[in-house]
This record gives structure tokens, C-alpha cells and sequence, in this order.
């Protein structure tokens, strides 16, 4: 018996990151998966220590764009246990308003993709049209639509004003009946169900062992969510439930990611109606004493660590950071043995990694040395054609 | 929840390994970090999973320290509740260091990152090949050791 081997990448369908997967296949069916990546590799690790404490904030702002927030609450985080103080309580909830708005938006726009790369492209006109509404949000308070440079070290930077309130509680009403229609969407459409139903099926047991995280994990029946398991800021004291799917499949994870976005709704929610007036930050030493720490966020794709270490000079000595995406590879390559090559798009999409569009694949047929290039968006008509969607 | 607690857990494995546990200390209420003796770590990895299911390895940190490289595992239970942090020194000028892929499979990609950038090499590790350095790096050049200098142009 012989086995086609296609490698994708590492110009890449789905992935921002350049990846590289080698697909070794059965015909249709995907027999074993290798990953190889670092393509994108940007050496931020040393950046880091070639950057101040205040410089590594923006720094890492940009490890990653859409969930930029997470990394800088993260970063700022361990560099305030390494200075050893606490920030005010308002900065608190702020941290938690912001954070929760990055994951809205980051969790639309996951939606919005999926239905892309199913060829449903109206779930993802409506979904991107109202994901700016929070993007709007996120520039009336920092002045910045993307990144908004909110997190300092001892606190935050912009405050939310009593005019901005009604707004935010305005729009968050409005996104909050929009995602319960995206659900009853997602629940009842058929050929939304078709493509991911019993797609990419990752097992509970196998959840644990490859270490999954986010998402990823709680659509398998892992209950694991940093914001409950080991509360930062004051998620303890907030009023939201975490959410978990057991389908083990690419349907699970969409039902998470929308319910986990009605459920930071009203987190924002009750972060606004708790929160005093106060300072916002607290002023700090350029330096940091001597000292290592680490801290871990849940960013929108799971759970993201930071680990600093300071020689008391004016840059880290070391900086490491792990990303949810990396954790999660071993169980994507988990998922992806035992599918077809048109379910690719919507199984490498469904851990939600950073998402890109100018990719290239090479096919290979071992058996007569015939090899053939097709773009992704070949690709993805390929994969509609195969399942009679058209294009 | 005793068995979730980093107290409870550190004075445990104090018994179970007197002399191996060098130095604590703790990060915060749900996190340590604890320096252990490099021939130890496996059996107190080992420890650590059968007795509080601490199988989630979270990452490994390799620092270079100028005479040697420090290892930190950050171990933490499925609930995720705490975090353990083992830390060992192994000599920079022949780092080889026992593959934990064994008791965690998890640490798979982890170990290959840390081999590509400090030069660390993990016996018994299933394929230790690059993972994210370029294929025409130079061999013997790990970018994260001190000594590796980025050129400001």
C-alpha cells in the first residue's frame, strides 16, 4: 500500500504564522501529520532582553494582533510580582472590561472565519459587521481600534468615563441578541452542521494527554479556564460562568467560543456595575529588584504564560512567553488523522490559530512523481466542490 | 483542597526527597518555584504525576546563567489550579540532560525549542530536530545563550 505525502505550508491555508504540515495520506483520508514551523520567527525572546521593562510592554503587545491584550495583561502581571506591588482596584476591573472586549472581538472573528472557510460567506459578512462594534469600543476608550497600548506596569492607562458607560452597556445589549442569533444559526443550519458535526474529533483523554488548552480543551469536556482555576485581577469576584462542550468536535468548539462571548458580555457587565472610582495606576521604579515570577492569562485561544527574570538592571535578563497555539499543535495533528483533505480548512481553523489568506500547497504523488501546486483558495473550492456546496 | 495546595505539596516532596529539594520559593499564593538536584528531577516529575496528577507541562524555560543553563519546568495539574515550577542546573559546556517525553508527553515540542535555542540536549528525546531556527542556520549557534550578540545596524 502506498501513501501520497502533501506538505502545506509554510505558506499556509488558515495560519497567519507560517506553518509547514506534511500530510501523509491514504487517499483521501489524512493517515499522519508532521508539523514544522518557526518560519515567522521573529527572536522576541531576545528582543526582550535587549528592551526596558516599559519597552517590553509594547513589545509584547505585538506577539501576537488580535489577542495583543491578554499579552500585555500577562507580561505586566509578572513584572508587577517582581516589583511586588499590587495594583488599584478600578485598574482591576478595567483589565477585565478590556480583556473580555478583546475576546469578543477575537471570538467573532473566529466566527466569522469559520463560516469563510465553510463557504458560508454571509455568516461571515454579518459577523465582521458587528465585531466592529467592538472595535469601536475598544478605540472610544484607548483611541486605538487594534492594539490599544491599555495595560501599563501598576495598573492601566486609559480610564473609562461616566459619559462612556451608557455607550458600552448600548452596544454590548446590541451584541449580546446578535450572538444569541449567531447560536441558534450555528445550532439549527444544516449545512453549517454538516461540516462540523463528528469533524476533527478530539477525545477527552486525548485533550489531557497532549496538553490542550482554551477552546480547544473545553469543547473536548476539559473544565480548565485560567479566569476560574486561578483567578487573576478580580476575575474571582466576577459573576460569569465558564463554558464547556462535550462533542469533541469543530462544532463544539464553535458553540464555545459563541457562548463564551455571551458570557463575557456579562462580564463586562458586572465588572461596570462594580467598579468605584479610583486611581488607575500606581507610579513605579524604572528598575525592578531582583526577582523572577510567572503568570498565566487566558487569552481568547487558551492559556497563555509569562515567566520574567530580573538582574536588577534596566532590561529583563530573560523573558519567555508561551502561546496557546503552540500547546495546542499536538492535539490539531490528534485531530486531523482519520479526516479528509477537504475538512483541512475547518479543522486547522477550529483551534483558532492567527489567521492568514495568500497560501500555497503542493501536491505530491509519491507513486508517479507528478507534483501539482494549488493555491488555498484552489483549495477551498476544491474542499466545496467536494461536498457539493458550490463555490 | 489539600492536595491542591503549593504548601502542602512542597512539604511533601521534601519527604519523599530529603536532600534533593535545594532552595523554594513562592510566586504567589498558587505557585512555587523549587530548585532540585539535576539526577532527582525525573523522580520527582514522576512523583509529582502519580500523586497529584500534576501531567500538564505548561512549558520549559532554559535561561543561560553564564557557567550553566537553568531548566524550568512549569508543571501544573489538570484543573490547572497551581503551578509548579522545577528548576535544575545542568553545565553550559555539556548540556545533555535526560527527555522527561517519557512521563509527559507534552514536553515534545518544548524540549526541541529549548535544544534549538541553548543548545540543550535532551537524551532518549523521540526526534530531536529543529523546530524553529531556519534549516540553514548555522549548527552550534544557539541564539538565547548570552554570548549570542545581536548585530545593531
Amino acid at each position: 500500500m502506498s501513501y501520497y505525502t502533501i506538505p502545506i505550508g509554510p505558506q499556509h491555508p488558515a495560519i497567519k504564522e507560517a506553518f509547514q504540515f506534511n500530510f501523509v495520506l491514504d487517499g483521501e483520508v489524512i493517515v499522519d501529520v508532521k508539523p514544522r514551523f518557526g518560519f515567522v520567527h521573529r527572536g522576541i525572546e531576545k528582543a526582550m532582553e535587549l528592551r526596558t521593562w516599559v519597552q517590553g510592554i509594547f513589545l509584547a503587545e505585538r506577539i501576537c494582533g488580535i489577542c495583543n491584550v491578554p499579552h500585555t495583561t500577562c507580561y505586566c502581571l509578572a513584572v508587577e510580582k517582581v516589583y511586588g506591588i499590587d495594583v488599584p482596584e478600578r485598574a482591576k476591573y478595567l483589565r477585565i472590561i478590556i480583556n473580555e472586549l478583546n475576546r469578543i472581538h477575537s471570538h467573532l472573528l473566529w466566527i466569522g472565519v469559520l463560516g469563510m472557510e465553510l463557504g458560508f460567506h454571509t455568516v461571515f459578512m454579518y459577523v465582521w459587521r458587528d465585531r466592529e462594534r467592538v472595535m469601536d469600543l475598544v478605540e472610544m476608550i484607548s483611541g486605538n481600534r487594534v492594539t490599544p497600548s491599555m495595560n501599563c506596569i501598576g495598573g492601566v492607562v486609559y480610564d473609562i468615563t461616566p459619559e462612556m458607560e451608557p455607550i458600552i452597556k448600548r452596544n454590548l445589549d446590541y451584541l449580546e441578541e446578535r450572538t444569541k442569533y449567531y447560536k441558534k444559526v450555528l445550532m439549527e443550519d444544516p449545512s453549517l452542521k454538516a461540516r462540523t458535526e463528528g469533524v476533527g474529533v478530539l477525545s477527552k483523554d486525548k485533550a489531557l494527554d497532549l496538553c490542550a488548552v482554551g477552546p480547544t480543551a473545553r469543547a473536548s469536556d476539559v473544565k480548565s479556564d485560567v479566569r476560574f482555576d486561578d483567578p487573576y485581577t478580580l476575575y474571582d469576584e466576577i459573576d460569569f460562568n465558564m463554558v464547556t462542550y462535550s462533542t469533541c468536535d469543530v462544532w463544539g468548539r464553535a458553540m464555545v467560543r459563541v457562548d463564551e462571548t455571551i458570557e463575557s458580555i456579562k462580564a463586562i457587565r458586572h465588572a461596570l456595575e462594580k467598579m468605584r472610582p479610583g486611581p488607575i495606576n500606581v507610579k513605579v521604579k524604572r528598575i525592578p529588584p531582583i526577582g523572577e515570577a510567572t503568570a498565566r492569562v487566558e487569552a481568547p485561544r487558551g492559556e497563555l504564560l509569562h515567566y520574567v527574570k530580573s538582574d536588577g538592571k534596566e532590561v529583563p535578563y530573560r523573558a519567555k512567553m508561551r502561546t496557546p497555539t503552540l500547546a495546542n499543535i499536538p492535539a490539531l495533528c490528534e485531530m486531523l488523522k482519520g479526516h479528509y483533505i477537504a475538512d483541512i480548512p475547518a479543522i486547522v481553523a477550529s483551534i483558532d490559530p492567527c489567521y492568514c489568506c495568500t497560501e500555497r500547497l503542493m501536491f505530491t504523488d509519491i507513486g508517479n512523481g507528478k507534483s501539482w501546486i494549488w493555491s488555498y483558495d484552489e483549495l477551498r473550492r476544491y474542499s466545496l466542490k467536494y461536498y457539493g456546496l458550490g463555490v | 483542597m489539600s492536595s491542591f495546595d503549593v504548601n502542602f505539596i512542597l512539604k511533601d516532596i521534601s519527604n519523599a526527597f530529603p536532600n534533593r529539594i535545594l532552595d523554594y520559593r513562592f510566586d504567589g499564593p498558587r505557585s512555587v518555584f523549587m530548585s532540585v538536584d539535576p539526577s532527582a528531577l525525573h523522580d520527582v516529575i514522576k512523583y509529582l504525576k502519580d500523586k497529584y496528577d500534576l501531567r500538564h507541562i505548561v512549558t520549559i524555560t532554559g535561561t543561560d546563567l553564564g557557567d550553566s543553563i537553568e531548566l524550568i519546568y512549569h508543571l501544573s495539574p489538570l484543573n490547572r489550579r497551581i503551578l509548579v515550577n522545577i528548576k535544575v542546573k545542568i553545565p553550559r559546556d555539556n548540556p545533555h540532560f535526560p527527555s522527561i517525553v517519557s512521563i509527559l508527553p507534552g514536553a515534545i515540542l518544548y524540549e526541541r525549542e529549548v535544544h534549538d535555542l541553548l543548545g540543550v540536549v535532551f537524551d532518549g528525546h523521540p526526534s530531536l530536530e529543529r523546530l524553529i531556527l531556519p534549516d540553514d542556520w548555522p549548527d552550534g549557534v544557539y541564539p538565547l545563550r548570552k554570548d549570542w550578540k545581536v548585530e545593531v545596524k
